[in-house]
């Protein structure tokens, strides 16, 4: 079988080459050829020998380490329209139900993001890049398991063409093209990917706060008691932490996250500066905000640390998000301050603020701005070491 | 005296390491003198084919600096001078005699040497041909007789995968590496610093006086004597250095003690295709012929001059490098894997600096020359900052290179930069970027811009 699937490769490879018919697609016929087989391509000069990581290891990596949020989500989706339709169902069933909900979402991610990424390669005669399939498998996961699917493409479409592709591809960004996916349905339709009627696959108007709208919604109350109070979901601490709560699809469940998280550390590919720093960040804000919240009627001031973690998509952001190395700081001193201005703002944006429950995204867009500038007076320091040394 | 301890950086676990044993390598038929090996060389060529030539005969000079001779490796007759593409010379080969004569120069008593003073150094090096055996930095090339150098710098460790063991090369050759300390010892304004390692055993490199001497340890880069510099005394804004490799230190100091230029090189031959990697006697431009032989595995091999992160391919065919010291030879290409990008790997078949791969083996590797990926846009996860124990910000430097900023270059210390340096990085690049590449480019553009 694999030996038929070379020959068949083989035999096809003139067509796509130089003066092939399909020579145009020759960037496609790459794409199939090195995904299914690793590359044949040999050093030229020294380094004669090479490591063995390569891109598409990388992203396969960030890709597997989000499949277990993807079992999760759909085992969650059919958990919350349990609770909101009042059926009981075995686990199978539940999955079942949310796999059947996911799958057309990720499905349309998918082939909305390959057909741009395709398209680009192909007209613009660069490889194609494996980065798209990251973009790709965290479009789905931000978003919440009601949207429509012709959002999805269109978020998908933006995310790729104006996130990444305008500025040359993978490596070129600016910007995480996922998050802009989800900024750009946050600012256009935010109708079905804001508000409490989207996260729970419920009847026509069923209504389901987060857990951080919950304490945005009310004035001068404690945010814990509050949360303890509410009935409709469990929101104690540990049910947010394992995540059978309503969200978005990939959100929930912070053990999985904070795994993928450690996995991704571990294998060098996201850094841990920023996860860290992130969490610093977040929890000296929130230690802040609680000692300014009995002076003020704002109840998210005085939600604490611990819940700030594991609400929202605050951890989902860190490990998978604010780590993506292009977009993020590219020094390590600069990924201390990323990491930690990063918990900052979410706490900002999710408190002070409270129009914008979930402060995540934001935070990271401001911040992949702002990345260059850390990222400059890092260089400076180190400039500016130099000749002082110089000088001597 | 520094004391240091070098974190950054990785001993890459390659199979086929060289014994400490020392075999004497088959006189080869012919030697061989390369000009690719120097950087900036215009090279003038002063023999024709059919000369008859002596062991440090003139071959040919710079057209930049008349009185800088190279010397001939070997006694014989000029076979052919071979060009390259656009007329480049590419080899002066040598077809050695029956017996080999030297040319004689001045000799010295060992007492003497100390206090000979500069000036008749420098003409004895210089009328010895002996020069191109000092580089400089910055970049890394054959010095110009004229300059004083603020150091000279030995490395007395050498950390690149599969290269000499020093303690075994300088092994009973102290009255010579000592020569060669007090020759270069009056060069310089500065002082002359040899590196060792704590694992040091030679006396030639534990008893040497004069010499300021410091202990480095840690991974691959610590031995580069670029390396080396940056950590000891940096080079600031017009600071010149000098270099010279620990062999060659003897052969300068054996120059001086016998009038004569003693071509012997100490070499390893080794990596994952040679049947039995050793160390070999041999001599400097050796065809790499003589020193394989059968030492070869069966199928496509890569021949290497130079180790396998730096060293440039040569075939059966080919000669030793000027400066190098090392034969690797790895398998050429290898089996596609399928589905490879998913597979979760093993040591024996996967290496990596990022723990990607399951297996976390200390064993040997067997490399081939698989790239393992396509190039792509640099993906900063920090494989280059890991493996490069220098204050420089590589990812930024890489930047100001690629738009061809000098001034910004500079304020990035590019001129304390070397290529030789930066290979680890391209090694764990996984853009499978050619770092090094890179940095030659810009060190050519400063050396252009002035």
């Amino acid at each position: 079988m694999i030996k038929f699937l070379r020959k068949i490769l083989d035999t096809n490879a003139h067509r796509f080459e130089n003066n092939g018919v399909l020579k145009k697609l020759y960037p496609l016929y790459e794409a199939t050829d090195t995904i299914l087989f690793s590359t044949d391509e040999v050093t030229k000069s020294g380094p004669h020998i090479r490591d063995s990581i390569d891109i598409k290891r990388v992203m396969i990596l960030v890709v597997i380490a989000l499949i277990p949020l993807y079992i999760f989500g759909a085992m969650n989706v059919g958990v919350q329209n349990g609770i909101a339709m009042g059926v009981e169902r075995t686990n199978w069933e539940q999955f079942w139900f949310g796999f059947d909900k996911i799958i057309p979402i990720i499905l349309v991610a998918f082939i909305t993001g390959a057909f741009w990424e395709i398209l680009f390669a192909v007209v613009r005669k660069h490889p194609i890049s494996e980065g798209f399939l990251v973009t790709c498998a965290l479009i789905p996961l931000v978003m919440p398991a009601s949207i429509p699917l012709w959002q999805v493409s269109v978020a998908t479409t933006f995310g790729i063409v104006i996130g990444k592709e305008i500025f040359g591809g993978v490596g070129m960004n600016i910007f995480n093209p996922a998050l802009v996916a989800r900024a750009f349905l946050f600012f256009t339709y935010p109708g079905r990917i804001s508000g409490d009627k989207v996260w729970v696959l419920g009847a026509d108007g069923y209504s389901g706060a987060t857990a951080l709208a919950v304490p945005a919604a009310e004035v001068s109350q404690q945010a814990v008691p509050l949360l303890n109070g509410i009935s409709q979901f469990d929101y104690s601490w540990w049910n947010l932490f394992i995540g059978w709560i309503p969200g978005s699809i990939g959100e929930t469940s912070k053990l999985l996250i904070i795994i993928g998280a450690i996995f991704l550390a571990i294998t060098k590919i996201a850094n841990w500066r920023i996860m860290v720093g992130s969490i610093i960040g977040l929890s000296v804000t929130a230690y802040l905000t609680n000692l300014m919240a009995p002076f003020s009627s704002n109840t998210m001031l005085s939600l604490p640390a611990h819940y700030h973690l594991v609400m929202g998509g605050f951890l989902f952001g860190m490990a998978f998000m604010a780590t993506e190395p292009v977009t993020g700081c590219h020094t390590n001193q600069g990924r201390w301050v990323f990491g930690i201005l990063f918990g900052v703002l979410t706490v900002i944006v999710r408190s002070i603020n409270p129009a914008y429950p979930e402060g995540t995204m934001l935070a990271i867009l401001l911040l992949n701005a702002f990345a260059p500038l850390i990222d400059w007076f890092v260089i400076q320091s180190n400039i500016k070491r130099r000749m002082i040394r110089y000088a001597q | 005296m520094a004391d240091l301890n070098i974190k950054k950086g990785h001993n890459i676990r390659i199979s086929g390491v060289p014994l400490n044993e020392v075999q004497k390598g088959t006189k080869p038929k012919t030697v061989a003198i390369q000009p690719i090996d120097f950087r900036t060389l215009r090279p003038k060529v002063v023999v024709k084919e059919g000369d008859s030539v002596k062991i440090g005969s003139p071959l040919l000079h710079c057209k930049m600096h008349t009185n800088v001779f190279w010397p001939s490796p070997g006694a014989g007759t000029v076979s052919s001078i071979q060009f390259g593409p656009r007329r480049a010379i590419e080899k002066i080969i040598i077809e050695l005699s029956e017996t080999e004569e030297s040319e004689c120069n001045d000799s010295y008593p060992s007492s003497e040497i100390p206090t000979l003073g500069k000036e008749q150094i420098l003409s004895s090096l210089l009328k010895g041909n002996m020069i191109p055996f000092i580089r400089q930095r910055p970049f890394n090339r054959v010095i110009n007789p004229s300059d004083t150098p603020r150091d000279i710098f030995i490395s007395g460790w050498n950390t690149a995968p599969l290269s000499v063991n020093l303690d075994v090369a300088l092994r009973r050759r102290l009255p010579q590496f000592q020569a060669g300390i007090n020759i270069l010892k009056q060069l310089t304004s500065g002082a002359v610093h040899l590196s060792i390692n704590e694992n040091t055993v030679s006396d030639t490199l534990l008893e040497i006086n004069g010499a300021e001497i410091h202990t480095i340890n840690g991974p691959h880069p610590a031995g580069n004597v670029g390396i080396q510099i940056h950590h000891i005394a940096p080079l600031k804004l017009n600071d010149l250095v000098w270099t010279v490799n620990a062999q060659d230190v003897a052969r300068i100091g054996s120059f001086f003690l016998t009038g004569r230029y003693d071509p012997t090189l100490f070499v390893t031959v080794g990596g994952p295709g040679v049947k039995v990697p050793t160390h070999i006697k041999t001599r400097a431009g050796v065809q790499l012929e003589s020193i394989l032989s059968d030492n070869l595995n069966k199928g496509k091999q890569r021949i290497i001059s130079g180790d396998v992160l730096t060293g440039k391919t040569a075939d059966n065919n080919g000669y030793l490098g000027f400066y190098d010291s090392t034969v690797s030879v790895i398998p050429e290409g290898g089996e596609r894997e399928f589905m490879g990008m998913i597979r979760p790997g093993s040591s024996s078949t996967r290496y990596s600096l990022t723990h990607s791969f399951i297996g976390f083996g200390k064993k040997l590797f067997s490399f081939n020359t698989l790239q393992n990926g396509s190039e792509r846009y640099m993906i900063p996860i920090n494989a280059w900052e890991d493996v490069l124990p220098m204050d420089i910000l590589p990812n930024a430097l890489y930047r100001a290179i690629l738009v061809e900023d000098i001034e910004e270059m500079e304020q990035l210390g590019i001129l304390e930069c070397e290529e030789e340096d930066f290979a680890l990085c391209s090694f764990a690049c996984p853009s499978k970027i050619d770092v090094g590449e890179t940095i030659r480019h810009g060190l050519e553009l400063m050396e252009k811009d002035g």
